[in-house]
């Protein structure tokens, strides 16, 4: 699955989400949350990973689920959670493509191309970002810098974030600069078009009717 | 036959900064000239200026019979002029090397067989060949800089330009530097305070520090220290040692 023209595979999940968030009944959403389970280990994401995903996302929601039954009810609280497990776990399937396969995806399914190519240089850049927070870290840690609860902390902090700020100012100054040295002129161009093939269609559409099935399913 | 034409060129920033004040000199095709200066001398500049990144008034520089300041020679100056940053990070900015590799050759709208062999070549030529898929930032310093320099060799430029080339480089990776820009064709800018490597590469000097200092032969120039250290620079240890003995 992670093979699938990422325009199609995009839309699919898009729409997954979609119709699983519209699902009402614990049953519908716990089928939801089946589809999605054997659809990521169709993508052969290792059983780590899918527990991992899962873990994160209970953890994530336990303080709304431990409260919404006596707010609204428990049937509604295990829809909630079931629905958020389940697009957790389409978003998991999604991302077994490249990110940047699934970026130029969403620039063909409509996203503006300006979008696109901040959303890229942000996923290239993070790194180098965190490399440098990390350099700061070392260099607060050999000044005997010890983060405290008080404002000699909080100056601290806001001078590191501040600086990383400029920098990246200056870093995204000279990535511009390279690039109009390179002939850029605002259009992103790939070598890696998307092609579809006849699997690929079929796939998505299989996908597709399943949780539109669940959705009509439910208001018989 | 004149690569680089630079006549009377100045450039004041935005925010005053008076950056580089009436630059003269030309560059014969095939030279390969050495950019020396201390910090904030203006060597940045007179690079971004020449590749037209940088705007200026028509008539102050000339690349391959290009003048940057009017817009349809502008466009046309990515295939003929090439920068290496001064930082590789700065110019590996997509997702696996062969997309960076890629990127000038796609901007210049070549088919996807051209762009396939030029990334090909770029990356033989570096070294780097069977690292297309691999992610840019995960690469070493040296490899980086390779890197860095195959993504303009995709461009195919007649002129190029080195901004501070051995900076974050070890020993060896400085080496291999030198191997490869001395084995490259076409005209060849190296702005660097690295003056042992400029004497590894380059035959001729352009000394600047805002203005034109001094213009000439590499060993001479190199081994003036009455020119040199006023502006913070310093006789290579390899001349120092040859006046001592």
């Amino acid at each position: 699955m992670s093979r699938w023209d990422p325009r199609w595979k995009l839309a699919a999940i898009l729409l997954a989400c979609g119709a699983t968030a519209c699902l009402r009944t614990p049953a519908a959403a716990a089928a939801a949350l089946g589809i999605a389970l054997l659809l990521a280990a169709i993508s052969r994401i290792p059983p780590r990973r899918i527990a991992a995903r899962l873990a994160l996302i209970a953890v994530s929601l336990a303080p709304f689920i431990a409260v919404l039954p006596f707010i609204e009810g428990t049937t509604l609280a295990l829809v909630i959670g079931l629905r958020a497990l389940a697009i957790g776990m389409l978003a998991l399937v999604l991302l077994a493509t490249p990110i940047e396969r699934v970026l130029v995806a969403s620039q063909s399914l409509g996203l503006p191309g300006p979008l696109v190519q901040i959303a890229l240089l942000a996923q290239r850049y993070a790194h180098t970002f965190a490399d440098e927070f990390h350099r700061l870290r070392i260099a607060w840690r050999v000044r005997g810098f010890q983060p405290a609860a008080d404002a000699a902390t909080a100056r601290t902090l806001a001078h590191g974030i501040g600086a990383l700020l400029v920098r990246s100012h200056d870093r995204g100054t000279q990535v511009s600069h390279a690039m109009r040295a390179r002939g850029f002129d605002g259009t992103f161009r790939t070598l890696a078009p998307c092609r579809t093939t006849v699997a690929d269609v079929l796939g998505s559409v299989a996908v597709m009717a399943m949780f539109v099935a669940l959705v009509v399913g439910e208001q018989r | 036959m004149t690569a680089l034409a630079v006549r009377g060129l100045s450039h004041t920033y935005a925010d005053g900064r008076a950056a580089l004040r009436g630059l003269t000199f030309d560059v014969q095709a095939g030279e390969s000239v050495g950019l020396v200066g201390p910090n904030g001398a203006g060597k940045t500049t007179l690079f971004l200026r020449l590749a037209g990144v940088l705007a200026g008034p028509a008539g102050q520089v000339a690349v391959a019979g290009l003048d940057p300041a009017i817009p349809a020679e502008r466009k046309q100056l990515p295939r003929q002029v090439g920068i290496v940053f001064q930082n590789p990070d700065d110019q590996l900015f997509s997702p696996t090397l062969f997309d960076d590799v890629a990127f000038g050759p796609l901007n210049f709208g070549l088919p996807p067989s051209e762009v396939r062999a030029r990334v090909s070549e770029a990356l033989a030529a570096v070294g780097l060949k069977g690292f297309e898929e691999r992610s840019p930032h995960r690469l070493s310093g040296g490899e980086k800089r390779r890197a860095a320099l195959a993504t303009v060799l995709a461009m195919r430029p007649g002129v190029l330009l080195f901004d501070e080339p051995t900076m974050f480089l070890d020993p060896r990776g400085r080496r291999e530097l030198a191997t490869t820009i001395r084995g490259l064709p076409g005209t060849k800018l190296i702005a660097t305070h690295d003056l042992d490597f400029v004497l590894d590469v380059c035959s001729r000097v352009i000394v600047i520090d805002g203005e034109l200092l001094d213009d000439g032969d590499a060993k001479m120039i190199l081994a003036d220290d009455a020119l040199l250290t006023p502006h913070g620079l310093e006789v290579p240890y390899r001349l120092k040692s040859r006046e001592t003995s």
